[in-house]
């Protein structure tokens, strides 16, 4: 079951029966992602009505879904708390600059792994993948090390600049590459295109859906990141959002549910709509529109 | 295609923003100043303007930098990186118990030629319990401080018929109200709890029970280990009793789900910190009243929150510097700002004589009871590694609440482990 | 000649930048962690002694150790399973030509991904609050299941955490698998309608054999990711009641910051990290070679 995916002739008579008689349609797909969808909105949607309620409304033993009274100020409150404003174009430029450095570092590092041949490459890729499995709280101290040699404590460079290389954006890039059939290479290299030439121009557009899921996680994840910052950076001009949300958790009274459910609204919505935008970019199906190139 | 410029102004850029974050004024100390936010409501903001009028104050002089450090874990786990990688704050708060690894990382200065007796008897006795060892240096100064206490739920006792005004004031009758408040469905499943016991930080509150119970657990000055004495024994049983056999509270539960609990009504009676009253009063929509934990032998409870701290390897004027805004921040009237502002208790005594405090407490006597029960209470327990202590308590507790375990086999072992865990100390 | 030694050496440039920063930032602190392991320091003995290997012996002498181990075990075996075949099924049925909605069933597959930790982590713990929780009082109203008290239970706290994660977590995975289906040629699809294929089959002899490449990175990167579960315990449980939530990372932050047992925390994640890479390159080479890239 190599190139010839879809010949039918090894498949069991059985299973090909059983493929006909359930016939799935889009109908019955809807009705699954509605259903799923449903739950996994549910936690939103009491986020969002939370946001907006009075506080004496928000305990109660059956959910009331509809704040009333609606109160809008738990925003303005929650404004008042922190330099949100600021706290988001600082983690719109950390998240920006990590993900460009990721873009150059992982596109080179896996295409060499994906495509070229060299020794000791099964081993150096394991030492990527070493990356994701080090606990962060081993990271901490002896990033902060470094970061304070290098003098840049306390500085935006020193919120980024461990997340510049990724093993696991090289690993899921890695994946993608090698998807890309060999034709396309030799292809190529007779029209005298390799290297970065064929790395950037072949490579990278056919492989841009997985580069904008990476790029999406890349975001989401350091959008998210919360210790590290928090070690590093003293000052308000470099702190991230999530500092900030974390002032409406308390150890010793729990939280502060209304705001602490606008303030993850807040949060949430720069990335939603980034999400918006990109995820058009899989309905356009790149690889058909390499071929014709 | 021009990746190399791009790449190039992307440095420039992200240089630029990094240099242009700190601004450097000449002649004046320069301190760091690390605070967590334990309680709900705008306590960072509050704290940056106080800092804000010292740093007015002492225009020229000193210039204090505030800098939110999260919760207390993560403000311990920044003081900690800190302190490692040679970059000690000046001024911190962390969580009492934190006493013990702060000294062993050498991280903190004795402040006792800062603190004169004059100051001190000022404070509440049990407040200044955390901030002393035993050869008798001074280490932090009280801060933002708290101690459990007992809600109950007005509404619901004037539904069973219990007076609404007269709370349990002993286990017994913590037992009897219970029972009388608590409500199940035809299927016997529990809708209401009678009291529920926060459970997350239960050790904290156990060792208020002890105290009830004229006992207490651990002594850090005298270096004693009494978790399975026959005081803390029976106190454990009674909350196996109102478990297991009861089945009037809640085996286990977490810190910060028990206040909506009670808010919503799932609970009648709780115990929890004085830190959750002025959320309970945003939030409840019904009648609460506030009191002493109930006694067994004698009221008892014990002291909780954050204290102020100095850093170690930091220049002398820095540190004078940081006592300087030490001594700003625990003036009787800040402490009195501080506690109207938080809910925390009040550090200092005579901050309640003030006129704002008179009529702050007069208006809302419930934020005096945490205060007045102070007379009945005592120190945090600590001990070297507490936090891992803290787990082996846990753990006894919660496996005996859930019946896994005997209260006397639970303490037992908690007893052994942290005797071998801490041996090398209590030698 | 020279050309040839060029060509030998690029592959190796090509991997200098990522590792440039992978040393320092990566293999600095695990080197430092392998050499703080052999050394105590504890907060009864702060000033660091050498110590061999007694640090790994005494790892291997604490109970706790074991029921760690057994929950993250538990943790993976039923999360990653549910997780990865939701992500799986959802990113084929969003790949569909499913009209306008798509795009709404695709944000709210991906959104809490985008909830931050702390936030999602809270909001898990008053969606299973037994008594005021959403998730208890759906249960018995559409099903009639009587209150489970989910944290405040020993057996229920762990799989309130997996089924928070589940849900925190498919949409990413969901994400990967539909950026690797783009990667399918459309071509085969549309010879595959010629033929008259249904959508099961079309399931059956393209899209699955196609996405195993996929399907590996996903299932390795699944596997890392929860071994390292942290988050959500740190917000929910803090590993109770009673160690019952207790997993090895948080393991490893509670020895390293709240103990401050710095040799044995190293030793920790020394036997951490070197347990996961045996078990991953063990995985890669018996997975790569039933994996064929070229189509």
């Amino acid at each position: 079951m190599k190139s010839n995916v879809y010949s039918k002739s090894n498949s069991p008579n059985i299973f090909r029966k059983f493929l006909h008689w359930i016939r799935v349609t889009h109908a019955h797909i809807h009705l699954f992602l509605i259903l799923l969808c449903g739950i996994t909105i549910a936690p939103y949607l009491w986020a969002l009505s939370t946001s907006l309620k009075h506080r004496v409304d928000v305990f109660t033993k059956t959910p009331q879904w509809i704040p009333n009274p609606l109160r809008l100020a738990n925003y303005s409150e929650v404004f008042e708390m922190a330099p949100f404003g600021l706290y988001l174009i600082n983690t719109m430029v950390v998240v920006t600059v990590i993900l460009a450095f990721q873009l150059l570092t992982m596109t080179t590092a896996a295409y060499a792994f994906a495509r070229l041949e060299f020794r000791g490459s099964n081993i150096l890729f394991m030492f990527f993948i070493i990356q994701m499995m080090l606990p962060v709280h081993a990271t901490i101290l002896p990033n902060y090390l470094i970061v304070n040699k290098l003098g840049i404590l306390n500085t935006r460079l020193a919120l980024m600049m461990p997340f510049f290389a990724t093993g696991y954006g090289t690993f899921l890039l890695r994946q993608t590459f090698r998807q890309i059939p060999k034709d396309f290479e030799d292809a190529a290299i007779i029209d005298g295109c390799s290297g970065l030439r064929f790395l950037y121009s072949v490579l990278i557009p056919m492989g841009k859906p997985t580069l904008v899921a990476q790029g999406l996680i890349s975001v989401v994840t350091h959008w998210n990141d919360f210790f590290w910052p928090l070690v590093v950076s003293d000052s308000p001009n470099i702190r991230t959002l999530t500092i900030g949300l974390a002032m409406f958790v308390q150890q010793e009274s729990g939280a502060d549910w209304t705001l602490l459910m606008a303030a993850t609204i807040f949060v949430t919505a720069p990335l939603m709509i980034t999400f918006l935008i990109f995820q058009r970019k899989f309905i356009e199906s790149f690889m058909s529109a390499v071929l014709k190139g | 295609m021009n990746r190399k410029r791009l790449l190039s102004v992307l440095l420039i850029v992200v240089l630029s923003l990094s240099l242009a974050s700190g601004a450097f004024a000449k002649g004046l100390v320069r301190i760091t100043y690390y605070f967590p936010v334990g309680l709900a409501g705008p306590l960072a903001t509050v704290m940056n303007e106080y800092v804000d009028e010292f740093n007015a104050l002492h225009a020229e002089e000193i210039e204090v930098v505030p800098v939110y450090s999260g919760d207390y874990d993560p403000t311990m786990q920044k003081v900690q990186t800190a302190v490692q990688g040679g970059n000690p704050p000046d001024v911190f708060i962390v969580e009492i118990s934190e006493l013990p690894t702060l000294l062993a990382m050498d991280a903190i200065i004795p402040l006792n030629e800062f603190a004169d007796e004059e100051y001190l008897a000022d404070f509440f006795p049990a407040f200044l319990e955390n901030s002393y060892t035993a050869d008798g240096q001074f280490w932090g100064v009280p801060f933002q401080r708290s101690t459990p206490v007992f809600y109950w739920n007005k509404d619901h006792f004037r539904e069973v018929g219990l007076d609404p005004d007269v709370p349990p004031t002993t286990w017994d009758e913590v037992a009897e109200f219970a029972q009388k408040l608590v409500v199940r469905d035809e299927n016997n499943e529990v809708e209401r709890w009678g009291v529920t016991i926060s459970g997350g930080w239960n050790d904290w509150i156990f060792q208020g029970f002890a105290r009830q119970n004229s006992s207490q657990l651990i002594d850090f000055v005298t270096k004693s280990i009494t978790i399975n004495s026959p005081e803390a024994l029976e106190a454990l049983e009674f909350w196996v009793h109102l478990t297991q056999e009861l089945k009037v509270a809640p085996p286990h539960s977490t810190w910060s789900s028990t206040p909506p609990d009670f808010v919503a009504g799932r609970t009648s009676m709780l115990y929890h910190s004085t830190g959750v009253l002025t959320f309970m009063k945003e939030s409840a929509g019904f009648d609460f009243g506030v009191g002493f934990m109930p006694a067994n032998t004698t009221y008892g409870a014990e002291v909780g929150g954050g204290n102020l701290h100095i850093g170690k390897g930091i220049p002398r004027e820095n540190q004078e510097a940081a006592w300087k805004l030490i001594e700003f921040l625990t003036t009787p009237e800040m402490a009195a700002r501080w506690s109207r502002a938080s809910g925390y208790v009040s550090t200092r005594v005579s901050s309640y004589d003030l006129p704002e405090m008179v009529a702050h407490t007069t208006e809302h006597p419930e934020y005096l009871v945490a205060r007045n029960q102070l007379d009945y209470a005592s120190g945090k327990m600590m001990t070297p590694i507490f936090q891992r202590v803290r787990e082996i308590v846990k753990t006894a507790l919660d496996e005996a609440t859930a019946g896994k375990i005997t209260p006397k086999a639970a303490l037992d072992r908690a007893q052994d482990q942290t005797e071998r865990l801490l041996r090398d100390w209590l030698d | 000649m020279r050309s040839v030694a060029i060509r030998k050496i690029r592959p190796y440039l090509y991997l200098v930048p990522s590792l440039v920063f992978l040393a320092i930032f990566t293999y600095f602190p695990i080197l430092y962690s392998l050499y703080l392991s052999f050394f105590k320091q504890n907060i009864l003995h702060p000033q660091p002694v050498f110590a061999g290997l007694a640090n790994y012996v005494d790892v291997f002498d604490e109970k706790l150790f074991f029921t760690v181990v057994k929950n993250t075990f538990f943790y993976a075996v039923t999360s990653i399973p549910v997780t990865m075949g939701l992500a799986l099924v959802l990113a084929i049925f969003l790949n569909e030509k499913l009209g306008w909605v798509r795009n709404i069933y695709r944000v709210v597959a991906f959104y809490p991904t985008m909830i931050p930790m702390a936030a999602a982590g809270m909001l898990a713990v008053w969606l299973f609050n037994p008594g005021i929780g959403l998730v208890n009082f759906y249960l018995k109203k559409f099903f009639g299941v009587s209150t489970i008290e989910w944290l405040y239970d020993m057996k229920w706290a762990l799989p309130a955490i997996v089924i928070t994660s589940i849900w925190k977590n498919f949409g990413y995975f969901m994400l990967i698998y539909l950026a690797g289906l783009q990667n399918i040629s459309g071509e085969l699809y549309e010879s595959a309608d010629l033929e008259g294929c249904g959508f099961l089959q079309r399931l059956r002899y393209i899209t699955l054999p196609l996405l195993r490449p996929t399907t590996m990175f996903v299932i390795i990167v699944g596997l890392i990711s929860s071994f390292q579960v942290f988050d959500l315990v740190y917000t929910m449980t803090q590993g109770g009641p009673a160690d019952s939530s207790n997993v090895i990372v948080y393991y490893i932050y509670q020895y390293a910051f709240r103990f401050w047992n710095i040799g044995h925390a190293s030793a920790l994640t020394v036997l951490f990290v070197s347990a996961l890479l045996i078990f991953i390159v063990f995985l890669v080479r018996t997975v790569e070679r039933r994996v064929h890239y070229e189509v």
